[in-house]
């Protein structure tokens, strides 16, 4: 994604309601400030009062006036909460291995804000406006990405965002420098550096820093944002290959699409037609009656990718604006079927990632079946007899010294390389704390497993591109008077500005791979296509009936 | 034994000698590291020799690849350029000096067996960049093991032969013939890098699990019989019978385990069984290892002043190895994980409080210990998908079945790394365990578990009350990966 850029004259307003993917991509990349909606500060404040209040009682809240997990079972005198917290937060700081970047970290941070700013967690605004404060000087929490289990919630990599909150001299924290560079701080100097004092915790705040998988869903929400911008590349770099490769349209018609009307399906044959709109290669060699799957079958395969991002996406968007800590205080709630009425505390499992773990799993197995049609495209553009005559190997002037043989072992690798990270990390489960938490997500496993997948794919598809623009320039020399489809013009041109821009005479065959991936993941390769593209469920861009 | 022991600062620094010796693991761990290499003159003289019966005409890139490099007519540096340009199409992050200067290592033992037809300054070229410190940038993805890694090895080829573009003051470039320039790259020597890394890191966790299996059974009071040298013998795996003479050298004496008939738990008991299996993976992994590291991945070859065209590039064996160690490294990082669970567990371990604090329930203690085991096992679950079960065709139908053993040596390295922090947090929660135990016993330690527990005192401290235990974590993890004394 694109960093920095220019800060948004509207601050994007928190209540737990309203986070939007643009939303979320706004704060993620620093375009905007976050600011507490003054009704949702109300409204934390009516279940901060009420836990205060609880605490003067001895009615048992777990983790007000218990211990965590199976220690619920031991009861805390009052006079003990604001320590249990501290406690908490310090004994759950067991992250290790590589460290969040910047933008998930953000976005893990804005999440977390938005579920307390539901009102629904007992803990006071202060909490939440330090979390915004943070959010807005850039100045956030070192989190170790390693070592969380997506339930009860991502605890350990939350609670190192406690560890700075607290100003605890072991929690750490990391700025932007002027270069661009990061750089890490301990956490009283963050703070001071931020301008905001160390937070002296009270009760259910540990909870309410800790309790919810906002490490699983930042990563999960920064997949779809790229994912989504992937698949249109996907599609793009397809209709490059068809029109080198002479392909046939009628596999896209819309009337074989309505006969088999899966959504997915329907919008890729659509996008296909459009991109490749006007072009004179497809349909030019009479004799041949079908491709071969790779081409024929993309919109069976890429819309099952495509159904399968929006479902995800479907998943995803219903935890941005989730409450998801434990115990969460609900006051409206008058009727509960057992136990004391005024006892407002509902102890539940929202914290549990199972719903991100299963989608992102789902995510990288869609995402692994793009990059493996795309690869197999490869092999036919640079393979002489599958190639409907293109030089073998896309060898010639002007080209990568030794044609495209050798990046399309390399996408043969990485696609290699996703099968084993497709493996899906959310059925495997292994019990924790004394198997009173005995089934748990692995939803940031997941998570981060389908962010590699996303970024061997997104490579994959660059290499194809890259085949895909040097082999249509094969077909120009052998068709000068040839059009290509309108979409795919725009396509190649875009391919040879990142070429021309991303080029020295030393640079290597990986680097111009790398720049054009780049390019795929900040929505730069689309440059001029989305009018193009992308229909609803129901009708196209130009208001047509899909 | 001594303490303190860090194995890390008595890692060989010393010049490696090339030579007709057989080449270890740890001689390309040392190289790695930073060892310089020094290469016998009867190595040079060989591969001198051998250059120059090389028959006549024979321009095996012109003819072998004419089809990669379109043009025919090609011929001497220009070709060589393109072809190593070509080649250089990897992606991802690059890999670790240590891994690329063990690549360059393994090349030039390549090189040295004369059969590559390439001259001794080939050989002698890498091991001046080596011993100059220049270590090329080499991103990390994209080589499928077959024929040879050759994305990877192209990037050490363009910096020994000057096609990056760079000066360098100190060192002048290899010319290279067409011959040479295959024989760089057309062999699988950064999975054996890689491979070789993994080894030595797996033999020095796994020697840090046995410390810490030893601790677990004092501390948890394991039943002793299940260290029974009958028992063990009967079995007939020698790794097995081993793993017990070491936990009955850690536990001598001990005043903790008991003999009864109550059998413990599988992760206690089955330990010898387990840990043997692992062990025996272990020295198979590095025995396929050291024959690769020995022999000649390249082609053709030659013999006699004449050409052979094989096969000898493919990582087939690397692969198979990576991924039978990767399963075995998970097996322990399951047993381990296990056993930190039983210690935290207040109903498991032999009465010790739950989570290993005193005054539960405003302190979680070791709580999340366990949580942070059970996350990383669970990764270590998904890495040991084997790589080699892949193939996918490759070249216009040419190399239709490939390795993929740098993606399983990658995996395999990276499950090291889980493994570390692992083995770690089972120390770090026994010695928590056996500072209970004494309080509530007065027994007297085993002489090597109360060293042991010496040492990572020295590093973190008792927990009266909940503490921060990432760093502590980080601290006993360094102390894993720069291996504990070995027990015999």
């Amino acid at each position: 994604m694109h960093s920095g850029g220019a800060i948004s004259i509207h601050p994007i307003i928190l209540n737990g309601e309203s986070l939007t993917l643009e939303s979320i991509e706004a704060v993620a990349l620093g375009q905007c400030i976050v600011e507490l909606c003054p009704l949702a500060k109300e409204k934390m404040l009516q279940s901060y009062q009420w836990v205060q209040d609880v605490c003067k009682t001895n009615k048992p809240v777990y983790g007000v006036n218990t211990g965590f997990g199976s220690l619920a079972r031991v009861s805390i005198p009052p006079s003990k909460s604001s320590q249990l917290s501290t406690n908490l937060i310090r004994s759950h700081a067991a992250g290790v291995g590589p460290i969040a970047d910047l933008q998930t970290t953000r976005t893990m941070v804005l999440l977390r804000a938005n579920a307390l700013a539901k009102g629904v967690s007992g803990c006071r605004p202060l909490l939440v406006e330090n979390l915004l404060h943070l959010l807005n000087v850039n100045i956030l929490p070192k989190i170790p990405m390693q070592g969380s289990c997506g339930s009860s919630g991502d605890l350990a990599p939350l609670a190192h965002l406690g560890l700075m909150l607290i100003g605890d001299p072991l929690g750490e924290a990391m700025v932007v420098e002027d270069s661009g560079e990061l750089s890490y701080l301990d956490a009283p100097t963050a703070l001071k550096k931020a301008g905001i004092a160390p937070l002296i915790l009270e009760a259910k705040d540990g909870l309410a820093i800790t309790n919810g998988a906002q490490l699983s869903t930042a990563i999960a929400t920064l997949n779809i944002i790229e994912g989504k911008r992937l698949l249109l590349a996907g599609e793009l770099a397809a209709s490059m290959s068809m029109e080198a490769l002479l392909g046939i349209s009628r596999a896209f018609h819309p009337a074989v699409h309505n006969m088999r009307p899966y959504l997915g399906a329907k919008q890729c044959a659509y996008n296909i037609r459009r991109l490749t709109k006007g072009s004179t290669l497809m349909d030019s060699v009479p004799e041949k009656l079908q491709d071969a799957y790779s081409i024929r079958c993309t919109p069976q395969v890429l819309g099952a990718v495509r159904d399968m991002i929006r479902f995800v996406e479907s998943q995803i968007s219903v935890e941005w604006n989730s409450a998801t800590d434990n115990p969460l205080i609900l006051l409206d709630v008058h009727d509960a079927s057992q136990g004391d009425p005024e006892n407002k505390a509902f102890s539940a499992g929202m914290f549990h990632g199972e719903p991100i773990g299963m989608a992102m799993d789902s995510f990288k197995i869609a995402v692994s079946e793009l990059a493996n049609l795309s690869e197999r495209r490869q092999y036919r553009l640079t393979t002489g007899n599958l190639s409907q005559l293109l030089p073998p190997g896309l060898v010639g002037k002007d080209r990568p010294a030794i044609g495209m043989i050798v990046p399309q072992t390399t996408a043969a690798a990485l696609v290699s390389e996703n099968k084993a990270l497709a493996w899906p990390a959310s059925v495997d489960s292994i019990p924790t704390c004394e198997d009173q938490e005995d089934h748990i997500a692995m939803s940031t496993v997941a998570a981060r497993r389908a962010r590699d997948v996303l970024h061997n794919a997104t490579k994959v598809v660059a290499i194809e591109l890259m085949s895909a623009a040097h082999a249509l320039s094969f077909r120009l020399d052998e068709r000068p008077d040839a059009q290509l489809g309108i979409g795919v013009s725009h396509g190649v041109s875009n391919v040879r500005k990142c070429l021309a821009e991303s080029s020295s005479p030393f640079s290597t065959i990986g680097e111009q791979i790398e720049a054009i991936a780049e390019r795929i993941q900040n929505g730069d390769m689309l440059h001029n296509l989305p009018h193009l593209l992308d229909p609803s469920d129901s009708c196209t861009p130009d208001g047509e009936a899909l | 034994m001594n303490w303190p022991f860090n194995k890390a600062t008595d890692l060989q620094i010393e010049t490696i000698h090339i030579n007709s010796t057989p080449f270890t693991c740890e001689m390309l761990g040392s190289v790695a590291q930073g060892a310089p290499i020094e290469l016998d003159a009867a190595i040079i003289e060989l591969m001198n020799q051998n250059a120059e019966s090389t028959p006549a005409n024979s321009h095996i890139l012109a003819s072998k690849r004419h089809w990669l490099t379109g043009d025919p007519s090609q011929s001497g540096k220009n070709l060589c350029q393109s072809f190593i340009l070509g080649h250089c199409a990897g992606v991802g992050t690059p890999f670790s000096e240590e891994i690329v200067r063990g690549a360059m290592m393994a090349r030039v033992k390549v090189l040295s067996s004369g059969f590559t037809g390439s001259r001794g300054i080939v050989a002698e070229k890498l091991a001046e960049m080596l011993n100059l410190g220049i270590t090329p940038v080499v991103p990390s993805q994209g080589s499928v093991g077959a024929a040879g890694d050759l994305a990877p090895m192209s990037y050490i080829a363009r910096t020994l032969c000057g096609y990056d573009g760079k000066q360098r003051e100190n060192f002048s470039p290899l010319i290279p013939t067409d011959k040479e320039a295959l024989a760089l790259i057309n062999g699988i020597s950064l999975s054996a890098s890689i491979a070789a890394l993994a080894v030595l890191k797996a033999e020095r966790i796994f020697n840090a699990a046995l410390w810490a299996a030893g601790l677990t059974m004092e501390v948890v009071r394991a039943q002793s019989q299940c260290l029974d040298e009958r028992a063990l013998r009967s079995r007939r795996h020698p790794e097995v019978e081993e793993v017990g003479v070491i936990l009955r050298t850690l536990l001598a004496d001990s005043q903790r385990v008991l003999d009864t008939n109550k059998p413990d738990a599988f992760s206690i008991r089955a330990t010898p069984s387990v840990m043997g299996a692992i062990w025996r993976t272990i020295r198979f992994a590095k025995e396929e290892v050291e024959r690769e590291l020995n022999g000649v991945s390249d082609n053709p070859l030659l013999f006699d002043g004449e050409w052979i065209e094989a096969g000898n590039f493919h990582g087939a064996s690397i692969g198979l190895a990576m991924d039978h160690l990767a399963t075995a490294l998970t097996q322990l990082a399951t047993l381990s994980e296990r056993r930190t669970f039983r210690m935290t567990h207040g109903k498991l371990s032999n009465n010790l409080p739950s989570f290993l604090v005193e005054g539960t329930g405003l302190n979680s203690g070791f709580m999340l210990a366990q949580y942070t085991a059970a996350a990383l096992a669970s990764e270590c679950k998904g890495l040991a998908h084997p790589a080699s079960a892949d193939s996918i065709p490759t070249v216009q139908h040419h190399e239709d079945h490939v390795s993929m053993s740098p993606i399983a040596a990658r995996k395999t390295l990276q499950i090291t790394e889980c493994l570390a922090d692992i083995i770690a947090i089972e120390l770090l929660v026994g010695a928590q365990a056996l500072d209970l135990r004494k309080k509530e016993d007065n027994h007297t330690t085993p002489i090597h578990l109360h060293e042991l527990h010496a040492q990572i005192r020295e590093d973190v401290p008792f927990w009266q009350d909940d503490g921060v235990l990432h760093p502590a974590i980080r601290s006993l993890s360094v102390m894993v990966r720069n291996g504990l004394p070995t027990i015999y």
